[in-house]
């Protein structure tokens, strides 16, 4: 029997008009990875907000290494040795790796006045070496992928002698051979005793590295399961409440009609190489490749979000000049970015603003906002799109993150863009939410938008795409048919190949 | 990514936020009503109509630039240049009607349009030059004073011979009740402002560019071409503030004017706007601006020494922008 | 997006044309000042300010008299009178050019000792104006007694309301000598001479026309009892004189400072009662006449006081008040 590190029993936590938690359920062992799934809502967040003092329980007990203990604030989690690894990264990119790792712990020298900076190097690099992490202390943040931006906010969690290190979707901006680095750090964590709570959306990876699993919904303990016992199925079924079948293959239908959007030789810097590629009618493009192939900067590109060294761009057989996004949306290009918040979304206005900001021109009549009809629009795209919320005066920021996304659709649909560029459309986006989206592009297919999605989850390529493109490093190293012969084997050979 | 609790059920959170808000507006109205009932307890001779006129008189120049200074802020910018721009802008019609023996209203409009373009050489600097607000706006803060000195010679300009402009701030256009020009037009900016604001195209673009600034360009707005509307909008507040500032003084002071712009800043401020965009009332400025001069006039009657009085104005402006931080933590 | 820029770019040019033409008849003294290169003796001035109508005036007077005395002279002050740091600098520039004199209105004593120091070693003659410096180091102060000018008002004050009653004083700083004088050369000879008279308020508009303007009315409204008004320095006495007429309350005396063409129409159509005036042109004209005597050797006056005059809707167009009031 392991030894437990970590039991919550009974907790419960209401906020105004909700009940966030009721009566839940979790413990951890030393040296486990204990994964925690739920849906968006389901309350995960809150539970671990409880367990590393952001917030107070309103009921339950907390027994850590055989104590009851009171988490007050967040500094006294850490004291506990609880650390959490947010999604978002809070490195100051100025400053160095070590720097980062001992802010407000520097050694100092001299009357303790001034700073040791070889000390601090020094102290990194055992901290490195006894964790298995080949940085280099003095490199700066800012120059460092996000996957090693990762690494130093696991190493700086784990300076604190952590013995409990919660990591929240740790994977969502990682490529695959950077999450297999993140996993032999992990199991090197564990074989030291330390407790990991996982929190992911991706299934695959839970079967990988995950011990056990704690499955929450609507603020309620579902159940514990024994990752090995288990198929990814029946977890995704306990998350939902129903049965969700994950590798569906699309409903592929060649609609190789009439040719959108032609591009010609695109290049940019070292982030795009000479791309050219069609897209048609009716039909759903995928891009695939590891982070950082050049997907997204050839979106923009297109898009006229950043400039471009040379290239040509066609739409309908006409050339057109696309040097700013105001070009590429009269041209009826619709944009979706990876990062809704900051590049999507106006978070502190209402839905009805958002839906209608790219088409305003349709909305005024010599200045004057034609309020009736924006609400009218906006009304249509809720019932369309069907996004939940009480009414579409809702703040977007108050909204769950595939409703946001639906929002940005309808932002698009309004304009009534032929083509949209999706670049990945369901990060961040629970499973239920997933599935609507998927419903919603497929529909867009056939009412004749032209779609490109960019995606690194290879199911959702092969599920989503009539025809996929490969990249890799700013190049087009293959285009495939989405038939028999496809496989995620291929799209990674091809994700890998270096020309040039 | 998962939310937080609260926003499990976005009904309720729709109330919350409603209700915070509420209070919000409840509090910057209510302090002002506090601070009226205060000062007329302490002083009998502070709720008197001329007084209560007094006050709103010297509300309007900052209150008119303040105005201004809400839209750039929202925008999330920041206008340094209002105050100077506004003493070039009343240098100008001094030049205009004075030396150039122009009509009063062309001498007017030529102030406005110096104004806007003062505004507008701002928002190109800033939107097509990428210089950010505070600097481009502080270059264009020394350009206007050190040209409001140049151009007056270092002497004011008077409009002595030059009756009816006196009467564009201080005369009363409403036949019988004694209410100065000057707060007429402070009133009537503030309506025009919120019509702006709330109706229109360019106030629905303040709100989207300083809510997501690359959010908005990416929906195929022409952001660069908007800033450069909105700053020159604010550009047209401060030359009607430089024409009542004139007005009211009968002359225009080459040397005046810096300061004014910290001033009108406070007020948007006080007002719950915030400065990091996104956000704001025309109503909340109007209030802003009236809370300062109610508690100036207020401090002056008690006989408060004026040091003190700048203490006081300081601890409010602390106290505004706390609640407004309470508020949106409330919210979240 | 380049047609723009451009357009942008010959704005900002046309900017700098007309500030430098408007701005080049004021350097070409500065220009050509680079020492006694022509064999006339250089005097620098350093002035608490340039903008405002008194400072020209000084400097007309000292023009007058280097004309006079056949001189080069430079004049130049800071923008505002807070600005020690700035006068500082200007002070530090002209000794840099080795000038034969220097003639000093110093906005903080203490700051400005060393930089005095340092020409007093180098043998270069310094003259104080205005509010004086406090060291042993100028050979000469020619200034207007601010207290007893300001004195000179309470007295016309205490005639004109019949030496009883409520007064107040908008001054326009509390921390510079001038304000501080005039505001208690005035407390001092009400309190000393007049114990009918009371002093119910002083305010500060910092010299600002339109805060000065708010400050008054807000008196007028707390005291209604209230006889008069001193305004201690141009932009106060403005601001007092709008309050009056904004309110109507043209039974109270106002009595003002300095003049300028608003202080003078308001003493001509009876809005203000009267004003003292100093006598700028002779300061300027004073300093600069003493600077020339030291670099001749001459033994100079140790205090030069350039006189006050009070003046009224009576005597505003004699010569002597013509004289020295500008408009």
């Amino acid at each position: 029997m392991a030894e437990k590190l970590l039991k919550m029993e009974g907790i419960s936590k209401a906020f105004p008009g909700v009940q966030a938690l009721s009566n839940v359920l979790f413990d951890l062992n030393k040296g486990e990875v204990h994964a925690l799934l739920g849906e968006n809502g389901a309350g995960k967040s809150t539970l671990m907000k409880i367990l590393t003092g952001i917030y107070q329980r309103d009921s339950g007990t907390i027994i850590y290494q055989g104590n009851e203990i009171e988490i007050a604030d967040t500094k006294e989690a850490q004291q506990l040795g609880i650390s959490i690894i947010h999604q978002e990264l809070n490195l100051a990119r100025d400053l160095t790796v070590a720097q980062n790792i001992f802010i407000g712990r520097e050694p100092k020298s001299g009357f303790r006045l001034f700073l040791n900076e070889k000390e601090l190097n020094l102290m990194t690099q055992e901290l490195f070496d006894r964790l298995n992490i080949r940085l280099n202390p003095g490199e700066l943040v800012e120059d460092l992928s996000v996957a090693k931006q990762q690494m130093v906010e696991i190493a700086k969690a784990l300076s604190f002698e952590s013995k409990i290190l919660i990591m929240d979707e740790p994977t969502a901006a990682l490529t695959d051979s950077e999450i297999d680095s993140l996993f032999t750090i992990i199991r090197n964590l564990r074989s030291d005793g330390v407790g990991i709570i996982y929190i992911s959306h991706r299934m695959e990876e839970l079967k990988r590295i995950a011990d056990r699993a704690t499955v929450m919904r609507d603020g309620t303990y579902i159940g514990t399961v024994n990752m090995r016992e288990i198929t990814i199925d029946q977890i995704i079924s306990m998350m939902v409440g129903r049965q969700i079948y994950q590798n569906q293959r699309p409903e592929i239908k060649n609609r190789r009609i009439e040719k959108v959007l032609e591009v010609k030789s695109l290049n940019r810097g070292s982030t795009i190489k000479d791309v050219s590629f069609d897209l048609h009618q009716g039909e759903i493009l995928g891009f695939a490749g590891l982070m950082g192939a050049g997907r997204t900067e050839v979106a923009r590109a297109i898009f006229g979000a950043d400039p471009l060294e040379s290239g040509d761009i066609y739409i309908r057989g006409k050339k057109v000049r696309v040097k700013e996004p105001l070009d590429a949306v009269n041209n009826g290009i619709g944009y979706l970015s990876e990062d809704r918040k900051q590049f999507g979304l106006m978070l502190e206005m209402d839905i009805k603003a958002n839906i209608a900001i790219a088409s305003m021109n349709g909305f005024v009549q010599t200045g004057w906002l034609n309020k009736l009809n924006i609400n009218k629009q906006a009304s249509k795209m809720v019932d369309a799109l069907k996004i939940k919320t009480p009414s579409i005066h809702q703040l977007v920021k108050n909204l769950s993150g595939g409703n946001q996304q639906k929002v940005v659709i309808g932002k698009w649909l309004t304009r009534d863009s032929d083509i949209l560029i999706f670049d990945e459309p369901t990060r961040g986006i629970d499973i239920g939410a997933k599935d609507e989206i998927y419903k919603l592009l497929n529909e867009l297919a056939a009412q004749g938008k032209s779609i490109i999605m960019i995606s690194s989850e290879l199911p959702e390529i092969l599920r989503m795409s009539h025809r996929v493109i490969v990249m890799c490093e700013g190049r087009i190293t293959g285009e495939l048919i989405n038939d028999e012969k496809i496989s995620q084997e291929l799209i990674m050979t091809l994700a890998t190949k270096r020309i040039g | 990514m998962e939310t937080q609790g609260p926003q499990l059920i976005p009904n309720d959170k729709k109330k919350i936020h409603l209700k915070s808000n509420a209070i919000q507006q409840f509090l910057a109205f209510g302090s002002l009503i506090i601070l009226i009932i205060f000062f007329s307890i302490a002083s009998p001779n502070f709720f008197q109509f001329n007084n209560i006129i007094g006050i709103l008189l010297s509300t309007s120049v900052i209150g008119i630039l303040a105005l201004g200074a809400t839209f750039i802020i929202i925008t999330s910018g920041i206008d340094l240049s209002v105050g100077t721009v506004m003493t070039l802008c009343s240098v100008m019609t001094g030049v205009f009607i004075t030396s150039m023996g122009l009509p009063i209203i062309v001498g007017v409009l030529g102030g406005i349009l110096t104004g806007a373009t003062a505004g507008a050489i701002a928002g190109i600097a800033i939107a097509k030059f990428r210089i950010p607000p505070f600097i481009a706006t502080l270059a264009m803060m020394m350009i206007a004073k050190g040209l409001a000195l140049v151009i007056s010679g270092a002497a004011p300009i008077y409009f002595t011979s030059y009756e009816a402009f006196t009467e564009i701030a201080m005369g009363s256009i409403i036949p019988g009740i004694e209410i100065p020009n000057a707060i007429l037009i402070f009133f009537g900016m503030a309506v025009i402002g919120g019509i702006i604001l709330n109706k229109t195209i360019i106030g629905r673009f303040t709100f989207a560019i300083g809510s997501n600034e690359e959010a908005t360009r990416l929906s195929g707005v022409n952001v660069n071409k908007w800033k450069i509307i909105i700053y020159s909008i604010a550009g047209i507040f401060t030359g009607i503030g430089g024409i009542v500032m004139a007005a009211r003084l009968n002359s225009a002071q080459p040397a005046l004017g810096q300061g004014y712009e910290l001033e009108a800043i406070a007020a948007v401020v006080i007002g719950g706007t915030s400065l990091s965009g996104g956000k704001g009332t025309i109503l909340g400025t109007v209030i802003g601006a009236l809370i300062m001069s109610v508690l100036t006039n207020g401090l002056r009657i008690l006989s408060v020494p004026q040091e003190w009085q700048t203490v006081v104005v300081g601890a409010v402006i602390l106290f505004a922008v706390y609640t407004d931080v309470i508020r949106n933590k409330k919210a979240n | 997006m380049k047609k723009k820029s451009t357009i942008f770019l010959a704005v900002m040019f046309l900017f700098s044309l007309v500030l430098g033409a408007c701005s080049s008849d004021q350097s070409n003294t500065d220009n050509d000042s680079g020492g006694s290169k022509d064999g006339k003796p250089y005097i620098a001035i350093i002035s608490k300010g340039f903008q405002h109508q008194f400072w020209q005036a000084v400097k007309q007077g000292a023009e007058q008299a280097a004309k006079e005395f056949d001189v080069e002279i430079t004049f130049e002050g800071p923008e505002s009178e807070s600005q020690v740091d700035k006068q500082m600098e200007m002070l530090r520039a002209a000794l840099d050019k080795n000038p034969d004199a220097i003639g000093f209105a110093a906005l903080d004593s203490q700051a400005a000792l060393s930089l005095l120091q340092e020409a007093s070693d180098n043998k270069i003659p310094v003259i104080a104006f205005d509010s004086g410096v406090e060291s042993e180091i100028p050979l000469a102060t020619a200034a207007t007694d601010s207290r007893a000018a300001a004195a000179l008002a309470a007295d016309k004050m205490a005639e004109l309301i019949g030496e009883e009653g409520e007064v107040a004083v908008v001054a326009h700083d509390q921390v510079s000598q001038t304000g501080i004088d005039r505001r208690d050369g005035f407390v001092n000879q009400i309190k000393e001479k007049y114990p009918n008279i009371t002093i119910v308020d002083i305010q500060y508009g910092g010299g600002d026309h339109l805060k000065s303007t708010d400050a008054a009315k807000a008196i007028m409204q707390a005291y209604p009892n209230l006889k008069g008004i001193f305004g201690t320095n141009e932009g106060s006495a403005i601001g007092v004189v709008n309050a009056v007429s904004e309110v109507n309350r043209n039974d109270l005396v106002v009595i003002g400072f300095d003049s300028g063409k608003q202080q003078i129409d308001a003493i001509k159509n009876g809005l203000m009662t009267g004003a003292i005036t100093q006598n700028p042109v002779g300061i300027g004209y004073e300093t600069v006449k003493a600077a020339v005597d030291a670099i001749n050797g001459k033994e100079v006056q140790k205090n030069i006081d350039t006189g006050f005059f009070y003046y009224d809707k009576d005597n505003i167009d004699d010569e002597e008040i013509a004289a020295v009031i500008y408009e």
